[in-house]
């Protein structure tokens, strides 16, 4: 096997939450040595390892920050170095770091940058080749460049509920075009920032090697989602249509939807896209109404009478199994996708046929055990990509970065320990309490769950 | 900052992208690496053209090859040169263009990979340098690879769908085929660490990009949900107490948040209702108690908010509220200005409009501005007679016997 794609590439990744720390983790999968710039502050730590969980068999133990699922997802392949960001040792550590280092990754506001002198004018005078993404939520110019943002609040923002939502009953009782925006959710314009920061850093590297310059990628989650939105935009510009809420439905391909199949909250989906798909539809599930009607080969009358066919279709996914209808109407030509929940998902023969999820054998100290992650929806042919080690433990790489990587003296290391610059246990720890399976099943914030495990 | 204007011409300069095939997630990779100064040129059907041509929404919404508003969206930057790569004629064009491309892009469905020519040991003697990405809805191996999909499919089978939407109604589908664009941003992703680890032996490789994998990628959440605990998280209950949900206010919907490390007080004094102040909701345990109670509260208070000012007036009291912005408000959105997100294209037949550009800013490049999409066949002479040395009477008959 090659040398990996970014082998020799260092990068201090500073960031926080989900979508810069998961470019790091995809970083440190293609071969990067990513160190995460950690604090053993609780009130300052990455609030991944703290309050999202989930810790294994929703039981935090004492040294919980170091269990959390999405965490573990998030921040796999890194090394861990504990800085106290409010002192000025710290600070300067950092720099030095970033001095011998090629990519740097942030997600604090500007203000927060600026203050401590870590933006990108005074971290070039450091390291003048250097890339470094910052990432913010709505980018370090313009009028709102001092606002805050989290994911479930941008997402709408930058227009996804324009373009999502349910159909509604229109004045004759016909389903049509929804007015009330919905949501994609699962913190949507973070993986979007997060890619758009892979493509950007991957590109800057290409650069680097070719012109010996860095670069500087201000990446706003709000501009990032407008960029998803582009032939929305487009077609506000050329034709002043502001929003399209199709629910399940499509422009061109009728019968189109969702529809509810046996067992619990299970459901199929279904595009027909021709007249032979459509007359193979209609064999399959053998309805009268629907082989009798010539009409029904135009799409358009197909469109048109959706609600009368969807009726249809419902009746019949409704006593069978998705797997099944999949299987059956994809064997006879059909587009047809199971909706699969995260269970069956790690159950999917697609999934499990290609290897998609990686597992991590946790060391036993964790507690963790061996878990399987979401790896990435790509592959190299000269490379094995893959989750090289499970995420650091807080500080695990302290004596490597200081000792080794800046040479600092044994002293000065114990002295940064002494002074609380640097830590390996979680200062301010406690223990979170967590909500019952049973209790969050009646909350509604899960839909099941199961007990043997 | 030097910070001028997105279009980073050099980055990619003299890098060669053939983008084959056709929709949205081989075009969407071309447009990224086009954006970055990569040179790109498609390669379309004869006669109808890349098939996202044929689909709506039009410009003025008059149907025409050129008129397409994804296609116009997504085919900025490049050129176009028409051929029959089932051909054999085709194919050895093809070869030709192979030889002094640096990458391929295509998402043609597995089994045409032979026929096209484009079957990664092929292009390994063609081009050893080549990097060959592959786009497809469930990989070129696997008990899916020949299922038929679309884009609500995809969605459905990659787990995301299960979680998009109202608990108590069926999972909704996501926007503007989202997870086409999200297999061709990874696509970008991925050929460009291929394009990286060429500088080092000058060889290529063959990237597989997965359309339901890119997209599962996404649940850090629900994944170690049951990974870790069995549990198996749902779409969101819409009977919180209000926040960090799409809420009605005054012309629109807002999105409440508590979070952004403010006191409740601030947060109860934005929305306006008094009786929102009372201390029982600060805590999160009082927000799932008094939930269907806040939400009244809330719903009332917002009541009294148009969109913008109450986000605004949110961003300045460090909160981080939403609101639902639809095409238009982002067309006139002041920050997406200010921050030199849109570009004047003049097409010479969709006419002239400003265009959404690149997610981020770089600094200190050029701007060099976007070029329209291309005209069906637009190159065709300036690549087989200019570059390839065909003559107007071979052209000619590639024309009469439908190869280009």
């Amino acid at each position: 096997m090659n040398r990996l794609p970014l082998e020799g590439v260092r990068v201090v990744d500073i960031s926080r939450v989900f979508a810069m720390p998961y470019c790091g983790a995809y970083l440190a999968d293609l071969g990067a040595e990513v160190i995460k710039i950690d604090t053993h502050y609780s009130a300052f730590v990455d609030t991944t390892r703290t309050l999202n969980g989930p810790y294994p068999n929703n039981e935090p133990t004492e040294d919980y920050w170091e269990t959390a699922g999405t965490f573990q997802t998030l921040n796999r392949g890194k090394r861990s170095l504990t800085l106290d960001l409010r002192s000025e040792k710290g600070l300067e550590t950092l720099k030095e770091l970033v001095a011998i280092s090629d990519i740097f990754l942030e997600n604090f506001t500007p203000r927060v940058m600026r203050r401590f002198g870590l933006d990108y004018p005074n971290l070039k005078q450091v390291k003048p080749d250097l890339i470094m993404v910052s990432n913010t939520g709505y980018g370090h110019s313009g009028p709102w460049s001092n606002f805050g943002a989290m994911a479930t609040a941008l997402e709408p923002t930058h227009g996804t509920g324009a373009f999502m939502g349910y159909l509604e009953p229109d004045d004759t009782g016909n389903l049509s075009e929804g007015f009330i925006p919905n949501k994609i959710a699962n913190s949507y314009t973070d993986f979007l920032a997060s890619w758009t920061g892979q493509l950007a850093v991957l590109t800057s590297l290409y650069n680097r090697h070719n012109t010996g310059q860095g670069m500087w990628i201000d990446l706003a989650m709000y501009q990032v989602g407008a960029s998803f939105m582009g032939e929305g935009i487009l077609d506000y510009a050329f034709n002043g249509r502001r929003t399209r809420r199709l629910g399940n439905r499509h422009e061109y391909y009728s019968p189109h939807g969702c529809y509810q199949c046996i067992g619990q909250d299970n459901w199929v989906v279904l595009a027909v896209r021709d007249d032979y798909e459509w007359t193979t539809l209609c064999k399959l599930i053998g309805e009268k109404e629907l082989i009798d009607n010539e009409q029904y080969h135009d799409p358009m009358v197909r469109y048109k009478f959706q609600d009368r066919i969807d009726e249809i279709i419902n009746a019949w996914t409704y006593s069978r199994s998705s797997n099944q209808i999949m299987i059956l109407l994809q064997e006879n030509g059909i587009p047809c996708g199971q909706v699969l929940n995260a269970k069956e998902m790690l159950a999917d023969n697609n999934f499990i046929d290609r290897g998609y999820f990686e597992s991590i054998e946790h060391p036993i100290s964790s507690g963790i055990g061996k878990r399987r992650y979401t790896s990435r929806g790509w592959s190299l042919s000269r490379n094995q990509i893959s989750i090289k080690t499970p995420a650091p433990s807080l500080g695990e790489a302290n004596e490597y970065v200081l000792g080794e990587l800046l040479a600092l003296p044994h002293e000065h290391v114990v002295a940064l320990e002494e002074q609380g610059a640097i830590g390996e246990t979680l200062e301010g720890a406690k223990i979170p309490e967590v909500i019952s399976l049973e209790r969050q099943s009646e909350l509604g914030w899960i839909v099941d769950y199961d007990e043997s495990r | 900052m030097g910070c001028r204007k997105l279009v980073a011409s050099q980055m990619l300069e003299g890098v060669r992208v053939l983008e084959v095939g056709g929709g949205i997630s081989a075009p969407f990779c071309g447009k990224l690496l086009a954006d970055y100064g990569a040179e790109v040129i498609k390669i379309e059907t004869p006669s109808t053209g890349d098939v996202t041509r044929s689909t709506g929404p039009f410009v003025k919404d008059d149907p025409n090859l050129e008129t397409s508003i994804p296609f116009l969206y997504l085919n900025t930057n490049k050129s176009s040169l028409t051929l029959d790569i089932f051909s054999s004629m085709g194919k050895s064009i093809l070869s030709n263009l192979l030889r002094s491309s640096d990458i391929v892009v295509h998402n043609l469905a597995p089994a045409d990979l032979d026929s096209a020519g484009l079957a990664p040991e092929s292009l390994q003697v063609v081009n050893p340098g080549l990097i060959s990405t592959s786009i497809t809805p469930f990989g070129l191996s696997g008990s899916y690879k020949d299922y038929e999909a679309s884009d609500i499919i995809v969605y459905a089978l990659s787990g995301l769908m299960y979680h998009s939407g109202d608990s108590d109604r069926e999972p909704l589908r996501n926007v503007l085929n989202q997870s086409f664009y999200v297999g061709g941003i990874n696509a970008s992703v991925a050929t460009m660490a291929a394009l990286f680890q060429k500088l080092t032996d000058g060889q290529g490789q063959t990237v597989e990009v997965c359309l339901t994998e890119c997209l599962a990628s996404h649940l850090v959440q629900a994944v170690p949900y049951y990974e870790y605990m069995g549990a198996i998280k749902g779409r969101r209950p819409i009977r919180g107490s209000g926040f960090d949900e799409l809420m009605p206010a005054r012309d629109g919907y807002v999105v409440p948040s508590i979070q952004g490390s403010q006191p409740w007080s601030v947060i109860a004094g934005l929305i306006g209702s008094h009786e929102l102040q009372d201390e029982k909701f600060a805590t999160g345990a009082g927000r799932i108690e008094y939930g269907e109670q806040i939400k009244q509260l809330v719903i009332q208070g917002l009541s009294k908010w148009d969109r913008k000012p109450l986000f605004e007036a949110s961003g300045e009291k460090r909160l981080v509220f939403g609101m639902a912005q639809d095409a238009g408000d982002l067309y006139q959105c002041p920050q997406l200005q200010s921050r030199g997100f849109f570009e004047e294209v003049n097409h010479p037949v969709a006419g002239t409009a400003r265009y959404p550009g690149m997610g981020p800013r770089l600094s200190d490049y050029r701007f060099l501005g976007y070029t329209p999409a291309p005209l069906l066949g637009q190159h065709n002479n300036m690549f087989l007679k200019d570059e390839l040395g065909y003559t107007a009477e071979e052209i000619l008959d590639l024309y009469v016997s439908k190869i280009i």
